[in-house]
This record gives C-alpha cells, sequence and structure tokens, in this order.
C-alpha cells in the first residue's frame, strides 16, 4: 500500500515538473505540429485528388458509384501492395479514411523516437547532478521508476489523445462519408493501439536512462537500440518464411524464403502493425507482446537501478 | 547509551581505486559525530555508504540496525544533506519541500517544509526557484530537506562549505540545537567547527580510518591543559611537584603544557591550582585551553 503512495507521489510531482519543464513543451508542441503538418500535407492531397476525381467523373458523366468501387479497389491494392496482406486487416484498414491511415502511421513511426527525446533523462538527468539523492533517502528506487514511468505514459496519454482527435477530425472534415459511428470507433481503437505501443518504448527509455549517469549517453543508446529493434525487424520481414506461398500482386512475391524471416519475433516493432487488426485475438496477441516487451525492459531497467550506486 | 550507526569492516573500491578500506567505527546515539579527514580521505563515500547511495564493496553497515543498502528502509529515519547534490531547478522551493515531504509519507508536508524554511531562516524563498538559489541559500534549502519530519539521525555532508560566516554561523546554531535530541554525523574541512560542535569523531586517511574517539580523547582534553604565556619565568619543577602533575614543560610560541592524572585529579582543579601558582609567581598568561586543538591532533594524524 505504502509503495502505491509513494509511486502515486512520484507521479503527481514528476507529471506537474514534465509540464513546468521548457524542453517537454517544447518537443509536446514540437510533435503536434509535426502531426499538424502532415495532416495538412496529406489532407491538401487527399482533398485535391477527391475534388479532380469528382470533377473528372462529372465531366465524363460516368457513374459515380461504380467509379468509387473502382477507387476503393485501387485503394485497397494499394494497401496491399504496401501495407498489408491480411485479408481481415485489409478490409478493416480500407474502411477508414486514407488520411488517418497515412497520419496515423507515420506518427506511430516516429512515436519511439519522441518517446526517447522526452525520457531519456528522466533517470539519468537525476543520477548525474545527485538530485536523485533527495528521493532514494525517501522512497524505493523501484518506486522512482515506476512513478517516472507512469508521469511518461500520462504525456503521452494526453498527447495521442489530442494528436488522434486532430487527424480524426481532419478525417472527417475531408471524407463526408467517415460515419459518426466510426469516428468514435476508429478515435478510441487508434488512441488505444497507441498506447499500447508506447509503453514498451517508454520502458525502453526508462531502461536506458536507469543505466548511465549522462542524458546524453542514455539519449544515443536508445537510439541505437530502436535502431536495432527496427533493423531485426526489418531483416525478418524482408524475407519469407521456409514455404510460405506469397499471394499474387504481393510484395512478398518479390521475397526470398528463409529462416531469418524468423528474426521478426525478436523484434517488438513488427508487432506494432496488429496493433489495428480487427480480430480480437491477433491484437490481444500484440498488445500482450508489447506490455511482455515493455516488463522485460522495465524488469532491467529496475535491476540496474537497484543495484548501482547513486 | 546504544550505537545508532554501526560499521565494520567496511570497504569501498571503485575499480582499481580503494576509497574506503576496512573502516570500523560506531556512531552512539544522540552523539554529534564528526567524520574528518582531508580530501580524498573517503569522507564523503563513507557518508555515501551510510546514507544507502553507494553499495560497499565489503563489510557491513547498520543505521539503527537497520541495512541502508535495503529498498526504502530509511524513510523517515534519516534526513540527508548530500555534498553537492542539485536541486531539481524548476521547481519552486516550497513546492519542492513540499514534494520531498509527501515522499517522507509526512502528513502536513507543506506545513513541515514551512517549518524547514523558517528553521534556516529562508522563509521568503517559498516562491522561488531553487535554480534561482544563490549557493548558500540552496545549501540551506538542501538542509532545510534534511530538517523535515525531524528524522532520528540526521547526515550532514560539508554544511557549512562556501558559506560566509554570518550564515554558517547561523547553520552552525541549527545543528547545535539538534544535539542531544538526533544523532547528527557531519563531514566536514572546517575543524575549529567540529572541535566546537561534536561529541566524538572519525579520522580518516587515504581510505583508512586513523582514529575513532571521543572529542576529549582526542584532544586530550581529560590528560593535559595548556597556558599561552605572555611574560615572566614559569616554575616548572613547581608546577610538577603538584599533585597529579606528571608533566610540565614550555613548548614552541611560549606554550606551557602540563599533562596531568585525570583520575588523580580532576581538570577544574588542577587548572586552577597551576595558574593561581603562575599569578603567585607574577607569570602573566593570555589564554588557558584544555588538551590540544583538534586541527594540531588531526595534522599530527594525518
Amino acid at each position: 500500500m505504502e509503495d502505491f503512495s509513494e509511486i502515486g507521489a512520484i507521479w503527481r510531482g514528476e507529471t506537474r515538473r514534465a509540464l513546468r519543464s521548457g524542453r517537454v513543451l517544447v518537443l509536446l508542441i514540437l510533435f503536434l505540429l509535426f502531426v499538424g503538418l502532415a495532416l495538412t500535407v496529406v489532407g491538401f492531397f487527399n482533398h485535391q485528388l477527391n475534388a479532380k476525381f469528382d470533377q473528372q467523373m462529372a465531366m465524363a458523366g460516368a457513374d459515380l458509384s461504380q467509379a468509387r468501387e473502382q477507387l476503393a479497389a485501387g485503394k485497397k491494392q494499394f494497401l496491399q501492395t504496401f501495407v498489408t496482406e491480411d485479408p481481415a486487416m485489409l478490409d478493416s484498414l480500407a474502411a477508414i479514411p486514407i488520411v488517418l491511415l497515412v497520419v496515423f502511421k507515420l506518427t506511430l513511426r516516429f512515436l519511439p523516437l519522441f518517446i526517447a527525446l522526452m525520457g531519456f533523462d528522466q533517470l539519468a538527468g537525476e543520477v548525474g547532478p545527485k538530485s536523485v539523492r533527495y528521493l532514494v533517502v525517501r522512497v524505493k528506487r523501484s518506486s522512482i521508476i515506476l512513478g517516472k514511468l507512469l508521469s511518461q505514459v500520462t504525456l503521452f496519454a494526453i498527447l495521442m489523445s489530442i494528436c488522434t482527435v486532430m487527424m480524426v477530425m481532419v478525417a472527417k472534415v475531408l471524407n463526408t462519408e467517415f460515419a459518426a459511428a466510426d469516428v468514435a470507433l476508429w478515435t478510441g481503437k487508434l488512441i488505444i493501439s497507441s498506447m499500447v505501443l508506447s509503453l514498451a518504448y517508454l520502458s525502453l527509455t526508462a531502461l536506458f536512462s536507469a543505466l548511465v549517469k549522462q542524458g546524453g549517453i542514455s539519449l544515443v543508446l536508445n537510439v541505437i537500440a530502436l535502431f536495432v529493434i527496427w533493423f531485426v525487424a526489418l531483416i525478418g520481414e524482408a524475407v519469407r518464411f521456409p514455404g510460405e506461398v506469397a499471394a499474387e500482386g504481393t510484395l512478398a512475391m518479390l521475397k526470398a524464403e528463409s529462416a531469418f524471416a524468423y528474426l521478426r519475433y525478436a523484434s517488438v516493432w513488427h508487432f506494432g502493425d496488429d496493433l489495428l487488426h480487427p480480430h480480437w485475438g491477433r491484437f490481444l496477441t500484440a498488445a500482450l507482446v508489447h506490455v511482455g516487451f515493455g516488463l522485460a525492459f522495465l524488469g532491467l531497467a529496475q535491476l540496474a537501478l537497484r543495484r548501482r550506486d547513486l | 547509551m546504544s550505537a545508532a550507526i554501526e560499521i565494520k569492516g567496511l570497504s569501498k573500491h571503485f575499480g582499481a581505486k580503494v576509497a574506503v578500506n576496512d573502516v570500523t567505527f560506531n556512531v552512539e546515539e544522540g552523539h554529534c559525530y564528526g567524520l574528518i579527514g582531508p580530501n580524498g580521505a573517503g569522507k564523503t563515500t563513507t557518508f555515501s555508504m551510510m546514507c544507502g547511495f553507494l553499495f560497499p564493496t565489503s563489510g557491513t553497515i547498520r543505521v539503527l540496525g537497520l541495512d541502508p543498502t535495503e529498498p526504502g528502509v530509511l524513510k523517515q529515519k534519516v534526513g540527508v544533506l548530500p555534498q553537492d547534490a542539485i536541486l531539481p531547478p524548476m521547481w519552486p522551493v516550497g513546492e519542492l519541500l513540499t514534494y520531498y515531504g509527501e515522499l517522507s509519507g509526512l502528513p502536513n508536508a507543506e506545513s513541515e517544509a514551512k517549518a524547514a524554511l523558517e528553521r534556516v531562516q529562508l522563509p521568503e524563498t517559498w516562491n522561488v526557484q531553487a535554480g534561482a538559489l544563490s549557493h548558500g541559500m540552496h545549501k540551506r534549502v538542501s538542509m532545510a530537506q534534511a530538517l523535515m519530519g525531524s528524522p532520528p539521525i540526521i547526515f550532514l555532508d560539508e554544511p557549512t562549505a562556501g558559506l560566509d560566516p554570518k550564515i554558517a554561523a547561523s547553520v552552525r546554531g541549527v545543528i547545535r540545537d539538534l544535539k542531544g535530541k538526533h544523532t547528527v554525523v557531519v563531514s566536514s574541512h572546517n575543524l575549529q567547527e567540529l572541535e566546537e560542535l561534536c561529541d566524538a569523531t572519525a579520522i580518516l586517511d587515504k581510505g583508512k580510518l586513523v582514529s575513532a574517539s571521543t572529542m576529549a580523547e582526542l584532544t586530550g582534553q581529560m590528560a593535559e591543559f595548556r597556558v599561552q604565556i605572555a611574560r615572566g619565568q614559569v616554575p616548572i619543577d613547581e608546577l610538577k611537584a603538584l599533585t597529579g602533575v606528571k608533566d610540565a614543560k614550555v613548548e614552541a610560541n611560549n606554550v606551557l603544557c602540563v599533562s596531568f592524572d585525570s583520575v588523580a585529579v580532576q581538570p577544574e582543579e588542577i587548572i586552577t591550582r597551576a595558574v593561581g601558582l603562575l599569578a603567585t609567581k607574577n607569570v602573566l598568561f593570555l589564554t588557558v585551553w584544555r588538551g590540544k586543538r583538534l586541527e594540531e591532533r588531526v595534522l599530527a594524524l594525518t
């Protein structure tokens, strides 16, 4: 019980401190600007394409509904080639506006790096100037890590909620056929999936921050680790499983068969896409993998901080 | 009197460097205990191990019977002014101290914070950001956080280093107030300050313990006294003939040193008789002090 109150006190204190810190506020604003810019660019092209399409259809006097069906088929083909070969996932993603999908995916790609930039000095920044000593005589070291992690989770929950609402609103304005029920569903789904995805990377950042004294070194190691995670997934996904049959018209046809394909399971990055999967089983598996990686990184962070001189 | 802190065979290595080497001493409950030694002697390392910041390479420490490296055991039991630990700069002082009070589990964290700031005479800094404090103010705010909740043991690492004389005197006043009510461990280079404040000391040199004793034993207060002679011929033979006197001699700078048997005679008796004798022999003197100055003892030992 005392542990919870310690963690709660650190969480409240660290969140207050983060919101007061100029650097954190600047980073939050930059991320929002990045999302805003991506929305503007992708939204603009999306709007232009839609307008041009409608104009051409009107001029040609073509059957608009048939033309729209053809456009949807083209979109699905694009998604199958560049995003996913999973039929259920394909149907699900094809139902949402392309601007929402593209900007959300883009946001998720940069999220781990942004998390590293936000939290690299959460512990290292206190060990170097020794201000952590004011904390360790009062609370358990494990409470310090968990309290600070919860504070980062809170900041990201707020940030991702704002970003997602922004994306969905723009998508709704640009695509009038995006139904209100779908808007609500996808808003919740995107927020949940981005938060689950964040857990693993927030814990990774906590780990590197707990390992070293200097914030700068923590950031460099964190970025290297992100690169390794991404690279392992890339190698694993660049080849097909031995004996796997590739579907017609997909990128998989270009891939060679290799046992290296199993390497993808060693990287949390590989499971990120499944967080949007319409089947609960696939979503839960991906979520559990992210939580598992998060717990493993957190456990290592606890171990590192518990046994080190401060 | 029982030991508040027990240190046995304590060592700390940083790679090949041995910072603390097989140190053993106890700090009695209610004592003000000084950690003395030149730079690099291992004072701050020993201090940091007592507070649970550093893990010993070997040996044991017990603080109120607890192992300080165990998670959370020092909560509400110790207050620490760590050397060179920077207060988080973005926090207003009052809010920061209240936060520390909450982490310590104090029921009235805000009022404790206010009282602690009053105690170090800095109530006006309540809304000042910690990063904007001067060195002296920073030190006193750090001291305030150590005093919050009135913990039974208070560790103060260099509490007056870098402070101007007036502020240093007020900090010494705070430490003096703590004596008897708390066990206080003070690390300092200011030997005059430690001599004035401490009941007992440990002297470290190059990581090793060279002395651990009460201040009276260390400075020989119970075994000798000195008189600064101004003018006149000191009657050495007559002084030696006084009951309880073991030896009398004039040292450098015209300082008379008289050693005595503290079992046979009380210090106040022998000092009064000796200076009385000097007065009757028309020997003029300036000051009388018991034992050796701590500084002399430390210089002789390190």
